[in-house]
């Protein structure tokens, strides 16, 4: 038994003034396995469990095919799809309490599909729903209820139970956990994930992300009715593909994450008919730069529907429809196969003299991600970060920038690779010149990547930049100089001219540590908040872990010059692996290290000495190099590299404890 | 170091001195000769005359008027100091920035002429070329310029190396700043005190040499200057007019020196004392 799911196209409405609701939906739902239907409103989610279910209003048009098991179901007449309706495919729908009707007993409702389609006699029906509720948790003492009388959780228990009544073999869920307390939510994880083994084809529908990704493989993702990435299960938080993915389940209060809440720019709008290409209307062109946050999502695109959206959307996703195609594990319909990265560092090494600063280290930044580098003074984060920003030469080791030798482009084009990255020095006040006065300082990038159009126009984005770092931009303080200037202050006007030419790299070195508390949170505030407009990649240099919680996607952990641990910011920071990570999670008595016990070999591990844990091999082996792949939690420590699979176990906690009654326990898929 | 340089200066007694002298000195240089009734070539008076309210410091053997042709001597003597010393200055500035900047063998290249020029006695070089070319005064500022410029251009090239490597230097190279840029909005400003010690060292240097070469009358003898007056009421010592004649031109000529000399003194004690070279 499966249903299958070909090239499905809804249109509400007439031809002239059509909404197009799906657009070549492909699907398949197979018997033991649950696929997660995710998505904002207006995606298409809910249109799409109708279609399943010959419940589309009378102003829908349906092309393409729904096959149960090779026999089509459109287009046949009310009658002919009671005959599946119901006791093959059933459907829990959306809104409980309005889709019961207010003036029947709960129990007469979940019998009333057993009579229908069985033709029981009533009291059997009663019977046998009674039991049914039963077994779901809901006590007699509630049957005889009308659903006004009954909680939310209770009314999508019974909805649940009168789909399941006649045993399908195909279930829709339609928010199934919308508007229930935790413990409820649950329960109903729980009875959804009880599906899995008896063999039902489940279609989850929901906004709960954290559910989708606990129980859903595969999970899609739809937006504006097409099909944008199908996912794995586990994968949708840790390793999405796609811009939308990650901007969704960054948008998704998480209990595990540590990190403010993100979001995604702009505002999904509805599809008309005419502005499609398979349509006949003329076609908006969309501008290179959205200017205003309104603006972004209300314009159609010939090209890639998110493209409005994206914050690493090129010129050519808007020129042609984007097809869906096979990745790795799933499919994805992206022109740039998937976020992008910003930035790869490939064995990059600096030396001092006779001091090794930077032992050879990869890195890997994705677009709009805030990696966090931490560590003591001395780990070689700064030497890393300048690296990074092409302000340092390294010794050894590759960088690739946007996907371009970013060696090759510093000699050949400094210029163009320039206006790209933004930096913040460590000590504020030396990287200004103090002959220069506030409005020159901000200035002094747009006039090198000039020209300016007008004084004025120059003045603007100056206060512009000025308000975005919360100072001031009157003409006496336009006039000051640095040395008349707090440190706090020089510190945001530094900012205010790395963000000048609204980079794609941001590298900053504790760009906030002169500031207070206050002041801090609204500069990261401000930053995040460019990380979700204008997908802003941020390698932040650090000391500060609570601050690292607050605003890092990943944190790399750095010690005597090499990357020590690097991975999810969640993961690293609630389980660390590597045993100096932990010294500085629990910073408590860090400060002096212990005495050296023996020299280290050349070969060995540079931790060792300081190491509680260190062992014979510690001495003599170094730990492999990481931080090559972004995706994965790492750690070079000989020690911890076994207890890996373990923690991630741990990290998983979480996500088991959403479904307890989840029969399998296991992996899923 | 954008803290105003003068602030603290006005509180030094050799830069008060100085200023005053030199506030003096320049003015009557500069208007001086107007203010005069005669003109300095002018020869119809009393040669020998000692002073009278006509003739304030008499008039002397060629029967010229004293006092013009004092003013107008100190002027002569002002301009070239101020050229040949402006000059040295520009190709100090030119060349050691451009050394620092550049670095590598173009660097070590002009550090080697400057050593070269530095033992080269600009005086002999002068004296010589003077006497065989008999050169317009603005030529042989150029000359004393094209000599003299190391020991600035050195000094220059120091402290462009230590700026060249600053912060906001580095950061303006980031922001994707041409060389050109960079050099005359950040390197060329942040070098300013060095611009007035090297000045007034060269300016000193040259006033000395244009009242030398003028006394041993290797300047167009119609041109008025202070050393060609020293040279000759010399001639006429045994004659009672060394207060009138000889003593004027020789303590314009002092007081001229020591100004300068108490303003580059004071500049260099306030600014870096990394900034050191040779007066």
């Amino acid at each position: 038994m499966s249903l299958r799911v070909e090239q499905l196209r809804v249109v509400y409405g007439d031809r002239d003034h059509g909404l197009l609701a799906l657009d070549g939906v492909d699907l398949e739902l197979e018997p033991g396995r649950i696929t997660a239907l995710v998505g904002e409103s207006g995606s298409g989610k809910t249109t799409l469990g109708k279609a399943l279910m010959g419940l589309l209003p009378e102003n829908a048009r349906v092309g393409g095919h729904i096959l149960l098991d090779g026999r089509p179901l459109l287009g046949f007449s009310e009658t002919d799809s009671n005959a599946w309706r119901w006791s093959r495919i059933a459907m829990v729908f959306q809104n409980g309490a309005a889709s019961l009707n207010p003036v029947q007993r709960i129990l007469d409702q979940v019998a009333e599909p057993l009579v229908v389609h069985r033709g029981l006699a009533t009291e059997q029906a009663r019977k046998q729903a009674g039991r049914s509720l039963e077994e779901i948790g809901l006590s007699a003492c509630f049957h005889a209820r009308f659903p006004h009388e009954l909680s939310g959780g209770q009314v999508q228990k019974a909805l649940f139970a009168m789909a399941m009544i006649l045993d399908p073999e195909v279930v829709i869920l339609d928010e199934p956990t919308a508007a229930l307390d935790s413990m409820t939510r649950s329960f109903m994880a729980g009875l959804i994930g009880g599906l899995r083994p008896r063999g039902k084809a489940v279609l989850l529908i929901t906004h709960d992300l954290e559910l989708a990704d606990a129980l859903g493989d595969p999970i899609v993702v739809l937006y504006l009715g097409q099909v944008m990435e199908v996912l794995r299960g586990g994968t949708l938080f840790d390793t999405p593909r796609h811009p939308y993915t990650l901007a969704l389940g960054r948008s998704y209060p998480r209990v595990g994450a540590l990190k403010d809440l993100g979001g995604i720019r702009g505002d999904a709008f509805y599809r008309r008919l005419h502005d499609h290409p398979a349509g006949n209307g003329a076609v908006h062109r969309p501008s290179a730069a959205a200017d205003s946050a309104q603006e972004i999502g209300h314009r159609a695109t010939r090209g890639c529907l998110f493209y409005p959206r994206c914050t690493q959307a090129v010129e050519e996703c808007a020129q042609a429809p984007v097809a869906l195609e096979a990745a790795v594990s799933g499919s994805l319909r992206c022109r740039r196969g998937g976020i992008v990265s910003r930035l790869q560092l490939e064995g990059v090494a600096k030396r001092y003299g006779p001091v090794q600063a930077l032992a050879p280290t990869d890195l890997t930044l994705q677009a709009g991600e805030v990696l966090c580098l931490v560590g003591e003074t001395g780990s070689g984060k700064s030497t890393l970060a300048m690296i990074a920003a092409g302000v340092l030469d390294p010794d050894q080791g590759r960088r690739r920038f946007e996907g371009r030798d970013m060696d090759q482009w510093l000699r050949r084009d400094y210029k163009s690779l320039a206006r790209r990255i933004g930096v913040v020095y460590q000590n504020p006040a030396e990287a200004v010149s103090h002959r220069l006065c506030v409005a020159d300082i901000v200035a002094e990038p747009l006039q090198i990547h000039g020209p300016l159009p007008d004084p004025a126009a120059a003045a603007k984005r100056v206060a512009e930049l000025l308000a975005m770092v919360r100072l001031p931009s009157t003409q006496e303080f336009l006039k000051r100089y640095p040395h008349e200037l707090n440190l706090g202050a020089v510190q945001r006007v530094c900012l205010a001219r790395a963000l000048a030419l609204s980079p794609g790299l941001l590298v900053a070195d504790e760009p906030t540590s002169a500031l207070d508390p206050s002041l801090q949170a609204k500069v990261l505030k401000m930053i995040l908040e460019l990380q979700i407009e204008n997908g802003l990649t941020l390698l932040f240099v650090t000391h500060d872990m609570g601050l690292t919680r607050k605003i890092a996607d990943r944190i790399a952990v750095m010690h005597a010059g090499a990357l020590v641990e690097i991975g999810p910011a969640a993961a690293v920071l609630n389980r660390p692996l590597h045993p100096y990570t932990r010294m500085l999670v629990n910073s408590a008595g860090t400060g002096a290290a212990p005495a050296p016990v023996r020299p280290i070999r050349p070969a060995g591990c540079a931790f060792a000495q300081r190491c509680p844990d260190a062992m014979e091999t510690c001495w003599h082996h170094a730990p492999e190099r990481i931080g090559a792949d972004p995706h994965s939690h790492e750690v070079a420590c000989r020690l911890s590299a076994t207890e890996l699979n373990f923690s991630h176990d741990v990290i998983d906690v979480h996500r088991q404890a959403t479904n307890p009654i989840d029969a399998e326990g296991g992996p899923k898929g | 170091m954008h803290l105003d340089p003068f602030a603290r200066l006005q509180s030094d007694p050799w830069f008060l001195s100085g200023l005053v002298l030199a506030s003096v000195l320049g003015l009557a240089a500069l208007i001086g000769p107007a203010m005069v009734p005669y003109d300095p070539h002018d020869m119809s008076f009393t040669p020998l005359a000692p002073p009278s309210a006509a003739h304030w410091l008499g008039v002397n053997d060629g029967g010229m008027d004293i006092l013009a042709e004092l003013l107008l001597g100190l002027r002569n003597t002002v301009a070239f100091g101020m050229s040949a010393g402006g000059l040295a200055l520009v190709l100090a500035v030119l060349i050691g920035v451009a050394a620092a900047w550049t670095g590598g063998w173009a660097d070590a290249l002009i550090m080697r002429l400057a050593d070269v020029l530095l033992a080269i006695p600009a005086v002999m070089v002068l004296i010589v070329s003077a006497a065989f070319f008999r050169p317009e005064p603005l030529s042989l500022a150029l000359l004393l310029a094209l000599l003299t410029w190391p020991s600035t251009a050195k000094g220059i090239r120091a402290q462009a190396l230590v700026i060249k490597n600053r912060r906001h230097i580095l950061a303006s190279r980031q922001m994707g700043a041409s060389s050109g840029r960079i050099i005359v909005r950040h390197l060329v400003p942040e070098l300013f005190p060095l611009y007035w010690v090297g000045f007034a060292a060269k300016a000193r240097m040259a006033m000395f040499m244009e009242a030398t070469l003028a006394f041993l009358g290797l300047f167009d003898p119609s041109r008025k200057s202070l050393g060609l007056m020293i040279s000759f009421a010399l001639k006429y010592y045994y004659l009672d007019i060394w207060w009138n004649w000889l003593l004027p031109p020789v303590l314009a000529l002092s007081l001229l020196i020591m100004a300068v000399t108490f303003l580059a003194v004071s500049l260099e004690k306030r600014f870096d004392p990394r900034l050191q070279e040779t007066l």
